[in-house]
């Protein structure tokens, strides 16, 4: 069985977005059940889209026991359409026929959750997103999952592999890199795609980026000042004043 | 002539309320200034096995014209027979905004959607305006501390999934019913030709916890908590205030150091008690929807920046630990 990871970095350099460090584990826990009870040879791949130094997060992605990478190397502006990453993630998946594509439901930084589902559709494959359980899969086309839906509610599904799955927190509790194999890591080939050489025309991009704000305040905020005992005290007249006390 | 399109939200057979929030969302964006001189229509449309009586309550309730999609191979949603049949619905009706709910449901079959109809694609849009070059939008990004503004490329139709709400129901009353018309249009992709996503089931994990939805005051501890022994504390706090329910925000579920039944957030439990203290809890928008109806919120965090002090009535920058031994002392 072939697994292909697609992980971000975000927010410091080298490190993995957390809902992507869930899929990992999630397939290499998948690799690790799949060969010790069921002799089954399994790989897994990471895919990433970024600049240059976002190489580091695949050494730590290899740290956590994945086993190649590919980097398609960017020079982006701080926005980048769910679309435009999408399309050049599928030329990595297409490379080789994976049987199971995870990601994270979304990424912390732009907080879309679409890059999953639209790599699915690009792909013509089925997707699940907000995967908060996966069954072990007993063959190569065919995996049973639960989503989380609201309020408690869950779906599961049964769907036939190749597919796209997006992985919820809370699904498993990630192993930390090991230091032996972040060691050995430049042994490992970390294979870098260019952008110019993977799309002579650029893609596209559907949505156009205006700028960031502050969100909107939905209630007053008064913010206490002082000492931390000032403060504790000021709480507490107002709780007693409010009769919360 | 431009059409707006709304997606009702339909689980179980039910209509959930977001649907009428996408409704008024509807109303809102046609009657924006950059849409005015030439209104698009309205139609909301509702997938389902049989969409007739669902259809019809939707079109007296919003008095909006509804397309009911009558799908024979639905009988639980999956994202594959709803991005089908939606695509095959929608890319004939000429749609400039696809309005869809920033559920669980509508942020799993959106972005394939969008893709199909080769549109533009918004994702937890949580406010609409316009500028001098047409209606943009504003969705969470850098986990909920800004708004980014983005709008879509000219002459492309959106996608827009809404963030639950935001968008007041505009509370209409009576009124002439919208016209409901029926149209079939069964699963038959050319590609697989069969269902490749199986509907087992749908549970329920545990069922809802009555004392949290009832308590008067709420204790919620967050990641702001460094160890699963500092919820000793929190509990201490909380055992201050008579009949304190604990509450958490969902990591602290997802890394097991306190139970799902207390989770409050989209995921878990909504809330509206008297009194709400944010311990140590950033303030995710998913967060947010469980606890935005408690009546007085009090947001204890190290984090000045923490988007939970956009939503409180008290903020108070400092370690939870640290403040809740301060006001155990201040209180004798």
């Amino acid at each position: 069985m072939k697994i292909l990871v697609c992980i971000k970095q975000v927010g410091n350099e080298g490190e993995i977005n957390r809902f992507d460090v869930h899929a990992l584990e999630e397939a290499l826990g998948l690799k690790d059940q799949l060969s010790a009870r069921l002799s089954k040879s399994v790989t897994v791949d990471v895919a990433t889209v970024g600049p240059p130094e976002a190489s580091k997060i695949i050494k730590r992605a290899f740290g956590m026991g994945a086993d190649r990478g590919y980097h398609i190397v960017t020079e982006d502006p701080e926005y980048v359409s769910s679309f435009v990453t999408a399309t050049r993630l599928a030329v990595v998946a297409k490379k080789i026929p994976y049987n199971l594509i995870l990601t994270g439901i979304m990424s912390t930084d732009m907080m879309a959750g679409q890059t999953g589902p639209m790599l699915a559709t690009i792909l013509g494959l089925p997707c699940a997103t907000a995967v908060i359980k996966t069954s072990l899969p007993t063959s190569d086309n065919l995996i049973e999952i639960e989503r989380e839906l609201e309020n408690g509610f869950r779906d599961c599904l049964e769907i036939q592999l190749p597919a796209v799955l997006t992985i919820q927190a809370g699904i498993n509790t990630p192993r930390y890199p090991c230091l032996s194999k972040m060691l050995a890591v430049s042994q490992k080939k970390i294979a870098s795609l260019t952008e110019a050489d993977l799309f002579p025309e650029p893609i596209e991009a559907r949505e156009i980026y205006i700028g960031l704000e502050q969100p909107e305040k939905t209630r007053s905020g008064r913010e206490l000042k002082g000492s931390l005992s000032d403060k504790a005290e000021q709480l507490f007249g107002l709780l007693k004043e409010k009769d919360l006390i | 002539m431009k059409q707006i399109l709304v997606i009702a939200e339909i689980f179980a057979g039910q209509i959930r309320p977001i649907t009428w929030e996408l409704a008024a969302a509807a109303r809102k964006i046609k009657n924006s200034p950059p849409l005015k001189q030439l209104p698009p229509a309205i139609h909301i449309i509702v997938p389902a096995d049989n969409p007739t009586t669902l259809s019809e309550k939707i079109a007296k309730q919003t008095g909006i014209d509804v397309i009911g999609l009558q799908i024979p191979e639905l009988k639980t949603y999956t994202s594959e027979i709803y991005i089908y049949c939606l695509e095959q619905l929608t890319k004939k009706m000429n749609p400039s905004h696809i309005l869809i709910a920033h559920t669980s449901q509508g942020q799993d079959f959106a972005p394939g959607l969008a893709l199909g109809l080769d549109a533009a694609s918004i994702p937890g849009v949580n406010g609409i305006r316009s500028d001098e070059n047409g209606l943009i939008y504003s969705r969470p990004a850098f986990n909920n501390t800004r708004n980014m503004i983005v709008r879509p490329t000219s002459n492309r139709p959106v996608v827009l999934t809404l963030m639950p709400g935001i968008f007041k129901q505009d509370g209409r009353k009576g009124g002439k019913p919208g016209q409901v018309d029926i149209r079939k249009i069964s699963f038959a992709p050319a590609a697989c030709g069969k269902e490749r996503i199986q509907h087992r089931r749908t549970m329920r994990k545990v069922c809802e916890n009555q004392a949290l939805k009832e308590a008067k005051v709420i204790v919620a501890a967050g990641r702001g908590i460094k160890g699963k022994e500092d919820l000793k504390a929190v509990f201490n706090f909380a055992q201050y205030f008579p009949a304190a329910a604990i509450g958490a925000s969902r990591p602290l579920v997802d890394m097991n150091w306190i139970g799902y039944q207390q989770q409050i957030g989209m995921t878990g439990a909504t809330v509206a008690p008297k009194l709400y203290i944010a311990c140590g809890i950033s303030g995710s928008s998913q967060h947010l929807a469980g606890m935005k109806d408690a009546e007085f919120v009090v947001a204890i965090n190290k984090n000045p920046e923490a988007p939970i002090f956009r939503h409180s009535d008290i903020c108070i920058t400092a370690d939870v630990l640290e403040f809740i031994q301060a006001f155990l002392e201040a209180s004798g």
